[in-house]
């Protein structure tokens, strides 16, 4: 039988004997919302909060899942999309408002990128192009760290060498991008101009 | 730069991940959010409600044996405990005391007594003086009655407005009052600055704050004027006036300015305190790093507090907990230890938090010395929903104890202003909104001694207006600080609470009578209390028409810097009384003020509010739908800004 066809809901009621079973459907459905959001151009951080959010609202109120009215999954992405909504109309009036990048990047190591200048097109290859210009164990312990969320033990066993030297790297790697990012950022406006 | 400079790694954190073209996260994120979901479970966070209200009910092993132990009790008691009619007695008592609790809580759910009846156990975990049955918490927070939307919106349907469940109250405008009808004018004072800071959040996220976010007299007192403090008394009061046109059909029209200043103390010689944090550690305190920005505000306040003074901590999420005993800051580590492992869960349970605080409060009480409970929070949703009267009661209750509340309002989305704003009002404290960490330093670093220490309470401020001189007055702002008339010297009559060195600036709209000699226009009575022995005080000063300037070009920067500030709020909130005001008009005066005043980081940020705004009403304009005709009060800007 399809996981997805499993009556979840009526199992919901006790926390032991349906565990495994929502770790499958979570599983499943993790990889399915946090794509939903990716594609309508949130930033995959957000994406990550929101998909987040939207497991734990229907963990918490999964008592409420009525097995007679659809899948689980479609219960559970029907959650995400409100979410999403929610998202999207709290941004609406602001998106009118150009992000003024290099202000931004001067402003790194103090004020929070808002989400707007995450989303834009210019920040994305800009970064691309900062992560491509990097030193190749510089970028390698920034893709094991951030794109892969692995942990600094982690990373340290993987390249074979010490905690506090994968600590010491990612801090190199993280000044080194961010200086890359604000000397890339004019020359990346110059070429674009039309 | 710091290794763990907190918005610089985020912004290193989530700039790296948009390097990633993948539809897909993670593995390990997936495996740690399926992790933190089930984990969650074993907390109890995340258990389904029923499970939550009858936690025994499925072990029946349990069940029996507590059955058991029960009857086996009562045998006992009823051999021992003759006659056995005042054994029903107080069982029948018990049960009497039942509803009491229940309609005190606002919760109308039929508990019958074998569910309630509480265990040999403490009543309480925390603290035995309110007597609650032992799963009070399950049954507040899962009755039928009192299915609540988790207060980060969860799967609730989006509305129109562009941040989720804030809420904000509408208190009017105040009219034009003919000093032939009532020449007196009486307001409690108001030194909170936390509608300007929201405002302010609204404006740097690039939306128009809603016009009940708006209170004048918060925007008014937020900025710095040059009232010299007195020396010998508690109170100097100050008032000039000007010509003033909020709009072009009012003519003879002037704009009067009364500031009253208290005294001045130092940080060394203000009282040592005992400081308790209530924190909001829910769920929805984890977006935009607001815990995050909590945690840096109390690590700047720990920084520059005293050596005597004593910090304690309690969170809420979807309970309330004690996070650390009260602690000297000689002992810094230790709560900066405590500061550092906060982290968010759960939905928001702020009357427990509540509670807790003021509990933990009551034990350190320490007589003679500031004694305050400090509330940070983003909203006070609560899964109790025990209506707000519930908490004034116990506010004011602890107020008359002498602890008292300040309540400290953080985040966007789920926000409740009138809530946050009357606790601060209530708690006899003061409320701000802290949207950035320089906000936090000027509140928690600037004005620490202000904040903290009381030099007069339940200020009230009357103005009688002579009325062969105005013709007639506008209060602008201060429309939820009104006090009747007759009860100005009721000093049962709440008034505001006015720190060391704090200034309150009250405007006035006047039309005087055309041509009329100068003879003096109001007089101004203060009435306080000292804040130890509560003895009241009262004193007047006479404003004569000599504080009119006859011209605006004339007047000193402070009046200029006020009065363009309250014309600005005017117009943000779409007053009536502000038909025709233009932002453009309010910017020529922020650069006039940045020419004569140099330096000033405030009116630079003023100037950037005004200019901002400006560009977001002609945007709105610009994106209006046809007007329907349906709106209440439709507004329509011109292309100067001019509200129609």
């Amino acid at each position: 039988m399809d996981p997805a066809q499993q009556p979840i809901g009526s199992s919901m009621a006790s926390s032991g004997g349906d565990t495994e079973l929502w770790r499958t459907t979570l599983s499943r459905v993790i990889p399915m919302i946090y794509g939903m959001f990716v594609r309508r151009g949130i930033h995959p951080s957000l994406a990550e909060e929101l998909t987040q959010k939207s497991v734990f609202d229907a963990y918490r109120g999964r008592t409420e899942f009525d097995p007679s009215r659809g899948q689980v999954d479609a219960w559970i992405v029907g959650i995400a999309r409100n979410n999403l909504a929610l998202e999207m109309r709290k941004r609406k009036n602001s998106q009118a408002m150009q992000p003024d990048l290099m202000r931004h990047l001067a402003a790194l190591d103090t004020a929070v990128l808002p989400d707007e200048a995450l989303e834009c097109d210019e920040m994305r290859i800009l970064i691309r192009r900062a992560m491509s210009d990097l030193q190749d164990n510089e970028r390698q312990v920034l893709h094991l760290r951030y794109l892969e969320d692995r942990t600094v033990p982690e990373i340290a066993r993987q390249l074979k060498i010490t905690d506090k030297a994968v600590h010491s790297l990612l801090y190199r790697a993280k000044i080194s991008l961010r200086d890359k990012q604000i000397q890339l950022q004019p020359l990346l406006r110059e070429e674009r101009r039309p | 730069m710091k290794q763990n400079n907190e918005p610089f790694d985020s912004n290193i954190s989530r700039l790296v991940k948009l390097a990633g073209d993948s539809e897909r996260p993670s593995e390990a994120f997936t495996e740690k959010l399926i992790g933190e979901v089930l984990g969650a479970e074993k907390t109890a966070e995340l258990q389904p409600e029923m499970e939550r209200k009858y936690p025994m009910k499925a072990n029946w092993i349990y069940r029996i044996s507590t059955a058991a132990c029960v009857l086996l009790m009562a045998g006992l008691i009823g051999l021992f405990m003759m006659p056995s009619l005042s054994k029903s007695k107080r069982v029948s008592a018990y049960k009497n005391s039942l509803p009491t609790y229940y309609d005190q809580r606002h919760v109308y759910t039929e508990v019958t007594p074998s569910e309630s009846i509480p265990r040999s156990a403490p009543v309480t975990p925390y603290f035995d003086e309110i007597r609650y049955p032992s799963n009070w918490k399950e049954i507040v927070a899962n009755s039928k009655a009192n299915v609540l939307t988790p207060a980060h919106g969860g799967t609730t349907p989006p509305n129109s407005e562009p941040f989720d469940a804030m809420f904000f109250k509408n208190y009017g405008v105040n009219p034009f009052v003919d000093t032939d009808d009532d020449r007196f004018s009486t307001f409690a004072t108001d030194v909170d600055t936390g509608s300007f800071t929201l405002c302010r959040s609204y404006l740097d996220r690039g939306v128009l704050p809603p016009r009940d976010a708006v209170r004048v007299e918060e925007f008014v007192n937020y900025f710095k004027y040059d009232y010299p403090a007195p020396r010998n008394d508690v109170f100097a009061v100050y008032a000039d006036a000007a010509p003033w046109k909020f709009a072009p059909d009012r003519p003879n029209t002037y704009l009067m300015r009364i500031g009253l200043k208290a005294f001045e103390l130092s940080d060394a010689d203000r009282k040592p305190a005992v400081l308790t944090f209530v924190i909001d550690v829910s769920g929805s305190m984890a977006a935009e790093n607001r815990l995050e920005l909590v945690k840096q505000s109390l690590r700047l306040l720990v920084d520059h507090l005293q050596p005597d003074d004593r910090i304690g901590i309690a969170v809420y999420g979807t309970n309330g907990r004690k996070v650390l005993d009260h602690t000297g800051v000689s002992n810094k580590g230790r709560i900066l230890n405590a500061i550092n492992a906060l982290s968010t869960n759960g939905s928001t349970n702020a009357e427990q938090g509540i509670r807790i605080g003021y509990e933990m409060a009551r034990q350190a009480f320490r007589p003679g010395w500031i004694n305050r409970v400090i509330l940070c929070s983003d909203g006070v949703a609560n899964v109790g929903q025990t209506g707000p009267d519930e908490i004034f009661k116990l506010i004011k209750s602890k107020v008359d104890e002498g602890i008292t509340l300040s309540a400290m309002g953080f985040g966007m989305g789920n926000y409740n202003d009138v809530l946050l704003e009357q606790l601060g009002d209530k708690g006899n404290g003061h409320y701000a909104y802290i949207d950035t960490l320089d906000e936090a330093r000027r509140i928690f670093c600037g004005n620490l001694t202000q904040m903290l220490q009381v030099v007069a309470r339940d200020v009230k401020l009357q103005v009688e207006f002579n009325p062969g001189a105005v013709r007639s007055y506008r209060l602008i702002g201060y429309e939820n600080r009104d006090v009747p008339d007759a009860k100005f010297r009721d000093d049962k009559q709440d008034g505001g609470e006015v720190g060391p060195g704090h200034s309150v600036t009250a405007m006035y709209e006047l039309k005087l009578w055309n041509n009329e000699p100068a003879r003096n226009l109001a007089t101004v009575f203060v009435r306080y209390k000292d804040p130890d022995s509560l003895a009241p005080t009262e004193f007047n000063g006479l404003i004569t028409a000599g504080c009119i300037h006859p011209v605006i070009e004339e007047t000193t920067n402070d009046f200029l810097l006020a009065a363009t500030v309250t014309e600005f709020a005017e117009i943000l909130r779409q007053s009536y009384w502000a038909r025709g005001a233009m932002l453009d008009d309010v910017g020529r005066k922020t650069t006039i003020l940045m020419s004569r005043m140099p330096g000033n980081n405030d009116i630079v940020q003023l100037d950037t509010l005004v200019r901002t705004s400006r560009d977001l009403m002609h945007l709105k304009k610009d994106n209006a739908e046809p007007d329907s005709g349906l709106h209440d009060h439709p507004v329509i800007m011109n292309e100067d800004g001019i509200i129609r």
